[in-house]
């Protein structure tokens, strides 16, 4: 009956009270909604790879070279032969298994496909704990022409007959070989690191000839996974990695004798469902996650309810002054503080359960925005486990914010509250309401600059001048395949013709592209072990001019001048000629020449073949190029050379005008009629550019929206806040109208008196947001300055000032105006 | 000081027309000292609010200083008022979070007066009125005696000519209803213009002369009406 009766007061006094209660609710529901879709998030990123049966005990090793004078390169894949000494030397490794990628073209049944195709070990079958849907994948694994595929290859190949025992031809390039389906597995999830669209096994003797992919102790081709008998094993294997390396790494070409290969390698391994948010390096198969992304987006969730939260005790507190007398006369009547207590727990509860509905709504309603920005699939489960948390959580949230205010009411007096007709709020609630508004605006203030600093940087380095022109340039792959090599000539003849082409070119890499392919390299002054690491990048001839990219001194390759060098063949049968070469500027000075123009004509020395051929080739500098950012911005530019790939290329590059669509139309029908054997495959450099950005950018925009929703939220309160102060002030306005004030007097002091929280709150959240975004910016090699973030500090604080008045400035006006005689009678 | 004519005061609703004042006429001279009374409801307050200028008349005239103030827009009324009036309330209305001092100091506030100035200004009248020792007290540490006479001197510390104050003692026991009256008494004395509502016939009788009200019409004006 009691319960009723609180229920039946609860409803009505929601009802009564609509600014209040909207508010309450849909504050409380923004900030859950805003939290569920966090929560989801990081649920989803906290969740890679632990599926797996043995995930504890599966671990991937990891290798850093770092060379003198260059950013360590990190990898997550390892050296070819890595897995036979670490299966020798660690006798609690019982599994191991590389896991490499190439993308072989297959034709069947008169169509051609390029496929992922991963190569593996056979222990893999018994590391990882696939679903097998058909086929047995251990004997699958066992012989050397048998494929795996996963369910949608299985189906695009095959539809609904039985793959099993059906046969592909896969052409390697190298190699063409024909293997039978041996097994079928479902596809891996997408919280997984690995991708696994079909797997054969590893057979090295196929890959002789290509030593570098799996006999290359200093090429890193394929991941490498081993599982351990214990879980804690991976701690000693770890320990031991230095003297392992020193065992098995051969010399390396630097360093001189006493160098040991730990100076410059480091080998570390990382358990299988810590890689996702903790590996660093090139070489992973699926985008990586961002631990930072991650603490970040859990703490912004934190902070919206915690606003949420401090609304609804403000409000419930300022609002008391209007539920004294109920209190009081429920008091005269017998009421205990308990029953009160429970009363108004129950009250707030009940709003946070109607909250919590219409969250469920909002984050319906978000979602697809949601998971199209962060590039997710995220979705709501409504397994009885998730309600149920949702509901402690609402639950709890709702005990949270309600009990202080719940003992704030129970504990007023009946006495002083029935004949003063006013409430007995004490100094002390006031205080801390006033601390709860400074801390929620130094939230707001603090993300206002974290979102406006990482907008900046967005900002900056899609601005930025990368130093060649990205745009307007369209990109044909997969021309190194035998049949399109062998038309490449006519391709770039061809291609060239088409009226919207302004220039063209090929290389063996493009912007965006982040291989790492470096190269040891010396002049002719220097000692052979002094030999300095330089990236490289092949390119085919006008490539500089196609990218517009600033040459400083000298000029570039010519076909008509002797630019070649002489080919690994020539240089085995002994003949001996210089080539050319051309240098970026960062290489210049690593190498320490004066100016670009003394570089000219200067030879640099590198090594070609097998290292035990002791193969080298002269190079002369013809060309220098201004530095050129191929890679995202958190990089720095490395020393790089461009040596002339004259009759190879992975790609043609096409400067163009006009309409993409139609030169993509052109060049596709050109090439589907002369190499009909290799799928056509294109990009455009601009795409491939924002696509190292994708993730950030992504995640760049949901902070900004998360930012924005949390101060919306300590707006809405503010709001609440101010019409309430208003209220509670009449009499003291009437007063001082009386006294004199004007409207303008009146609404200056309001303003005032909100805009006091706001320069506190600046000063806590300055140096905060300060630390914080200072950090930030220090993972990019290429940044804003860091005295911008002072000047977005002031931003923030106004900008926050600006949302304070405009929140209190209609309720100040609307009081102001009043008559002064209403408010003095009245009281 | 004031004149009084044919001044009528309506308040419309949706549905009812109220008429609070019918028609009043009286002059009231500088340094006099007048009582209104007369049954709750009879339209006194509405009186004093008009001739404190927080309200204005329907109809009539209002002559303040032989400036008839009757159609004045309201910041004009405000820029008199503050020169000119200070209230006393029944239930005093002063500001609970501000101490004694910065209550009194609030009459000056909106004046240009300095700071220094305000200061020692307010120190005087807090003597004047015997409440200098509670100058930093809050006004929920004093009794209602020594609320009223803070009420007081914020009343007189910006130098007004014409004190309105409603019921002033309605809210105090007898012993310090005397007090406040001999406060008033005093002030008028040294040439403050005072127009005090009241129930009390035995307050009225620090008045010269009382208005007796009834029905928003002037029934009795004269020297000790009621006794």
């Amino acid at each position: 009956m009691l319960l009723a009766n609180y229920f039946q007061t609860g409803w009505r006094n929601l009802l009564k009270n609509k600014l209040f209660s909207l508010i309450n609710i849909v504050g409380l529901a923004i900030g859950l909604a805003a939290c569920a879709l966090i929560l989801m998030f990081v649920k989803h990123e906290t969740s890679y790879d632990n599926f797996w049966q043995n995930a504890d005990k599966i671990h991937r090793s990891h290798v850093t070279f770092s060379i003198p004078g260059r950013d360590p390169m990190h990898a997550t894949s390892a050296p070819g032969p890595l897995i036979h000494a670490l299966k020798k030397d660690f006798p609690e490794v019982e599994y191991a298994t590389r896991i490499g990628g190439w993308g072989p073209t297959i034709n069947h049944n008169g169509q051609v496909f390029v496929e992922q195709i991963k190569l593996v070990d056979a222990d893999f079958a018994k590391m990882f704990s696939v679903d097998v849907l058909a086929g047995d994948l251990e004997l699958a694994l066992s012989d050397n022409s048998s494929i795996v595929l996963n369910e949608s290859l299985a189906k695009k190949y095959f539809g609904d007959s039985n793959p099993l025992g059906q046969v592909l031809s896969l052409d390697f390039n190298f190699f063409k070989k024909d293997f039978q389906v041996g097994a079928v597995i479902a596809d891996t999830p997408r919280n997984s690191q690995l991708d696994l669209p079909a797997l054969i096994l590893i057979d090295e003797s196929a890959w002789e000839e290509q030593n570098w992919m799996f006999h290359g102790w200093f090429s890193v081709n394929a991941q490498l996974y081993f599982q351990t008998q214990q879980a804690s094993d991976l701690d000693s294997i770890n320990r031991q990695f230095d003297d392992f390396a020193n065992r098995n790494f051969p010399k390396m070409p630097i360093g001189g004798d006493d160098a040991k290969a730990s100076d410059f390698i480091k080998l570390s391994a990382m358990n299988i469902q810590d890689l996702h948010l903790n590996a660093i390096g090139f070489g992973e198969m699926r985008p990586q996650g961002s631990k930072t992304t991650v603490i970040t987006f859990s703490a912004i969730a934190m902070l919206i309810l915690l606003i949420a939260c401090i609304n609804f005790m403000n409000l419930s507190t300022a609002h008391a002054a209007n539920r004294a007398k109920e209190v009081s006369l429920r008091k005269v009547l017998g009421a205990t503080r308990s029953n009160l207590i429970t009363q108004f727990l129950g009250e707030s509860v009940l709003m946070t359960l109607i909250s919590v509905l219409l969250a469920f709504v909002m984050v319906e309603l978000a979602l697809p925005f949601y998971n199209e920005t962060l590039n997710q699939e995220l979705v709501v489960s409504y397994d009885p486990s998730t309600i149920a948390t949702l509901l402690g959580l609402a639950i709890s949230v709702g005990v949270l914010s309600g009990l202080y205010p719940a003992f704030i009411l129970s504990g007023f007096r009946p006495a002083t509250v029935l004949k003063a007709n006013k409430s007995a709020e004490t100094g002390a609630s006031l205080r801390l309401r006033a601390a709860l508004v400074i801390f929620q605006f130094a939230v707001s203030i603090g993300l206002f600059i974290a979102t406006s600093v990482v907008y900046s940087q967005m900002q900056y380095a899609k601005q930025m001048d990368a130093g060649f022109n990205k745009d307007n340039m369209l990109v044909v792959n997969r021309v190194s395949r035998e049949e399109a090599s062998n038309k490449r000539e006519l391709l770039l003849k061809e291609i060239a013709k088409n009226p919207q082409v302004t220039a063209i070119t090929y290389s063996n890499e493009t912007p965006g592209n982040t291989n790492e392919n470096n190269t040891m390299m010396r002049t002719p002054e220097m000692a052979e072990e002094d030999a300095l690491l330089m990236g490289q990048r092949a390119v085919g001839y006008g490539f500089f001019k196609a990218y517009e990219i600033n040459l400083i001194a000298g000029r570039t390759y010519d076909k008509n001048r002797a630019d070649v060098s002489p080919t690994d063949e020539q240089l085995r049968a002994g003949e001996k000629f210089p080539g050319s070469i051309v240098i970026n500027e960062s290489a210049l000075r690593r190498f320490g020449f004066k100016d670009a123009q003394s570089a000219l004509g200067k030879t640099l020395i590198t090594g070609r073949g097998d290292p035990e051929e002791n193969l080298s080739v002269d190079l002369t500098i013809i060309g220098v190029v201004d530095d050129v950012h191929f890679n995202s911005l958190h990089a720095t530019i490395r020393p790089e050379v461009y040596p002339l790939s004259a009759d190879f290329g992975n790609s043609i590059s096409v400067r163009f005008t006009g309409s993409p669509e139609q030169l993509v139309k052109d060049v596709e029908t050109l090439w589907r009629q002369e190499i009909p054997g290799v799928p056509f495959s294109y990009s455009f450099v601009e795409d491939n550019i924002a696509e190292l950005y994708q993730s950030e950018q992504g995640e760049a925009t949901m902070f900004a929206a998360f930012s924005a929703l949390a101060i919306l939220v300590a707006s809405l309160g503010l709001f609440g806040l101010a019409s309430f102060t208003a209220d509670r002030r009449t009499k003291e306005i009437g007063v001082r109208k009386v006294m004199g004030a004007g409207v303008f007097d009146i609404v200056k002091m309001l303003m005032w008196q909100f805009s006091k929280p706001v320069m506190v709150a600046s000063l806590i959240a300055w140096p905060v947001a300060f630390y914080f975004m200072s950090d930030w910016l220090e993972a990019f090699v290429y940044r804003i300055d860091t005295s911008l973030i002072i000047a977005m500090c002031g931003l923030a604080a106004l900008f926050a000032l600006c949302i304070a008045w405009v929140t209190v400035a209609s309720n100040s006006i609307r009081v102001a105006r009043a008559n002064p005689i209403k408010a003095l009678r009245y009281e | 000081m004031i004149t009084i004519k044919n001044l009528s005061k309506r308040f419309t609703t949706e549905e009812v027309e109220t008429t609070a004042l019918n028609n009043i006429n009286f002059d009231i001279k500088q340094g006099e000292f007048v009582a209104i009374m007369g049954p709750s409801g009879c339209g006194k307050s509405t009186l004093l609010n008009t001739l404190g200028m927080l309200d204005s008349p329907s109809e009539g005239h209002y002559l303040f200083n032989s400036e008839d103030v009757a159609g004045y827009s309201e910041s004009q009324l405000a820029s008199i008022r503050k020169k000119n009036i200070g209230f006393i309330f029944q239930s005093f209305n002063l500001i609970d979070e501000l101490n004694v001092e910065e209550n009194v100091e609030l009459a000056l506030l909106y004046h240009n007066i300095s700071k220094s100035e305000r200061r020692q200004r307010v120190a005087e009248v807090l003597e004047k009125v015997g409440i200098s020792h509670r100058a930093k007290h809050m006004p929920s540490q004093l009794s209602g005696g020594q609320q009223q006479r803070v009420a007081v001197a914020r009343a007189v510390v910006g130098k007004q000519r014409l004190i309105l104050a409603d019921e002033p003692t309605g809210n105090l026991d007898s012993e310090h209803g005397r007090e406040v009256m001999e406060m008033l008494q005093q002030l008028n004395k040294e040439g403050t213009t005072i127009i005090m509502v009241t129930h009390s016939p035995e307050h009225a009788e620090y008045a010269d002369r009382v208005i007796n009200l009834f029905d928003g019409e002037v029934v009795v004006q004269d020297l000790r009406a009621v006794s």
